[in-house]
């Protein structure tokens, strides 16, 4: 979250992110409880912050990285009236704030919560204020060969990045092992981050 | 000598201009002069909101000002369903004037002249809080046109009321002039546009996959039933105030369109609280968790005292029991009925927007279970203020310099025989009274 927050200028402010990481708790009873202090950018403490946990005995968890899911049917570039949101020859959705009347529609259809509108008085990506902003997966260091920044910080390698399309790309493997999972595949966006060991409630 | 020449240009348009400024005072100063009390106090009051609500716009002009209380994860707050109410009553004003106008019903006739006015500053005024909601409205007018997106329902939705605004503007000069087919015609076209224009408005809604309590083919259907429920009852406000203030075109003609949106109102708001109950036992019994969750929230969640008061109990059931008890037939109880129908309409505009994002999730790092929360901030709410000022206090101004109890410009409230448009200018340029 910090690497992303200094490779791509993203508002200093906890809410506004690129990417963050979630953790699900699960409670005795079997109810899951999902919070992300300032979006896991300075850790999380012992025991979940979300209201609902408190004194609830916690029996398991994990940390899911959110971030955007650069959807092959993405909701987002359809809904944008102007084409400010668009998709590259090689299906990386991308936005041209030059161009972005700040409507907010995209961020409102996004099924993953993925965008936000840039605020004043902070830092911008591009300088620009009151438009759409979200994950690229680093399109600046990917165009030159190089992994997205949360990728290569990543201390134990849990972010993979790889081509889809090169059927000789370690990712290959990943993505076809058993256990891998989509967010909310029912959707119909066919989202293009894959979730190794994702459990079922997370959405 | 070109100096000169310049100098004597430029004391000409001076002397020019400044005879114009002077006119106009002093036109300004006849028109307050000769206005009641009461009248002067309803015009100071509307102008003090309406320069709140410019103040308020004023500081949204810095694009990303962090001045609404909208989250990533509520992006839509209260200036977006300001600007569904407003539009959306647009329509509900071209379809209750249709039924005079393009289905021959006697009653709803007198309709015409002033809810083309009404409807063209509901519009507008819808069009002003988008604007100010938009972080680039120009970017929005000239991106429609250079690079069209004929995959976005924003895309449709802005160029149908763009074109629904010209009609409108078509439809008032038609109107003015004395040409009675083309009014008729025009009527025509702008009650189809009062059909597909909250239609795709409500696409915009549903045809988001990320929001289960928009998604779905009823939302647009929704809008336009409840369209005619708030076009009636600003009619019904208008046409009440229209018999007390005896203003022209008041008298049996007036009273029987007041009796029409009665028996108007009366079938709508049946219809209006038949479609709540069953969507609300639809979706707890039948809907997708998110949907439920959202619908849960209106009943007995974080919206629900809002809910039950303002949009069931205010905004439909009390205006119902009043229009259908044996005094609904008085102008003031129908007045009431309107006022508080107006209120229910808006409340659930505003439920509308913001049960379709309080559902759980996560957005931009942001988690809020079960519900995330909005609050509108004072910018917001003076906004909102404004407009609903301004279109009073505008509308107000035509009731005084238009004839709008009938078609063609009969004449103006001062007596001068022309069309209104004509008497207007002539009043402006001090050659009326």
């Amino acid at each position: 979250v910090g690497a992303c927050k200094a490779e791509n200028g993203v508002p200093e402010a906890p809410e506004f992110n690129r990417t963050w990481v979630e953790r699900h708790s699960v409670g005795a009873d079997g109810t899951v409880y999902v919070d992300s202090p300032d979006g896991g950018i300075n850790g999380f403490p012992e025991h979940s912050t979300a209201a609902a946990a408190v004194g609830q005995q916690i029996v398991a968890s994990a940390f899911v990285p959110r971030l955007c899911n650069q959807c092959e049917n993405p909701p987002c570039v359809s809904v944008c009236p102007v084409q400010a949101t668009y998709q590259t020859p090689e299906g990386i959705v991308l936005v041209d704030q030059a161009r972005c009347t700040g409507c907010g529609y995209c961020v409102v259809a996004c099924p993953y919560g993925a965008r936000y509108l840039v605020p004043q008085g902070g830092k911008s990506p591009t300088g620009s204020f009151g438009v759409a902003d979200k994950c690229t997966w680093c399109f600046h260091r990917i165009s030159a060969g190089r992994d997205p920044a949360c990728v290569e910080v990543c201390p134990v390698q849990a972010r993979v990045f790889g081509d889809l399309a090169d059927p000789n790309s370690p990712i290959q493997a990943i993505v076809k092992a058993p256990g891998v999972g989509l967010l909310h595949p029912e959707l119909g966006t066919r989202p293009r981050v894959f979730y190794v060991g994702l459990d079922s409630e997370v959405g | 000598m070109t100096l000169r020449f310049r100098g004597r240009t430029l004391r000409l348009v001076r002397r020019g201009a400044g005879n114009a400024i002077a006119g106009a005072g002093d036109a300004v100063r006849s028109e307050v002069a000769s206005q009641s009390i009461g009248l002067r106090r309803w015009f100071a009051a509307l102008t003090v909101l309406a320069l709140v609500g410019a103040g308020a716009a004023v500081l949204t002009v810095p694009p990303g000002a962090e001045n609404f209380g909208t989250t990533p994860s509520f992006e839509w707050g209260m200036l977006i369903a300001t600007y569904v109410f407003l539009v959306v009553t647009t329509s509900g004003l071209c379809l209750v004037s249709s039924l005079g106008m393009v289905f021959g019903i006697d009653r709803f006739k007198p309709v015409e002249m002033r809810h083309v006015v009404l409807a063209l500053l509901f519009l507008l005024g819808g069009f002003g809080v988008i604007a100010l909601d938009l972080h680039y409205p120009l970017r929005l007018i000239f991106g429609v046109v250079l690079s069209p997106s004929l995959s976005s329902p924003m895309w449709w939705m802005g160029t149908v009321y763009a074109g629904y605004l010209g009609i409108l503007v078509f439809e008032l000069l038609a109107n003015m002039s004395p040409y009675p087919r083309l009014a008729h015609a025009s009527c025509i076209v702008a009650s189809s546009f009062a059909i597909v224009a909250p239609t795709t408005l409500g696409i915009v809604f549903s045809s988001l996959v990320s929001r289960p309590f928009w998604q779905g083919s009823i939302t647009p259907i929704y809008l336009l039933i409840t369209a005619v429920l708030s076009g009636a009852s600003v009619l019904g406000i208008t046409f009440t105030l229209v018999g007390w203030l005896r203003l022209p075109g008041h008298g049996p003609d007036a009273e029987g369109v007041v009796e029409g949106i009665r028996r108007l109102l009366i079938g709508v708001l049946a219809i209006v609280m038949a479609y709540t109950a069953l969507r609300t036992f639809a979706a707890l019994a039948f809907g997708s968790a998110a949907e439920r969750s959202a619908v849960e929230a209106l009943v007995r969640g974080p919206l629900g005292p809002q809910s039950w008061v303002f949009r069931v109990g205010l905004g439909l059931v009390a205006p119902l029991l009043l229009l259908t008890w044996p005094g609904g037939r008085r102008p003031f109880a129908v007045f009431v009925a309107c006022c508080l129908t107006i209120v229910g309409v808006f409340v659930d505009r505003l439920q509308f927007v913001t049960a379709g994002q309080i559902t759980p999730g996560a957005a931009s790092g942001l988690v809020a279970v079960p519900y995330t929360t909005y609050s509108p901030s004072l910018i917001e709410i003076g906004i909102v203020v404004g407009a609903c000022a301004v279109i009073p206090l505008v509308y107000t101004i035509a009731e005084r310099f238009l004839d709008l109890s009938s078609p063609g410009g009969s004449g103006d409230v001062h007596g001068v025989r022309a069309s209104g448009a004509r008497a207007m200018l002539r009043r402006s340029l001090g050659g009326a009274r």
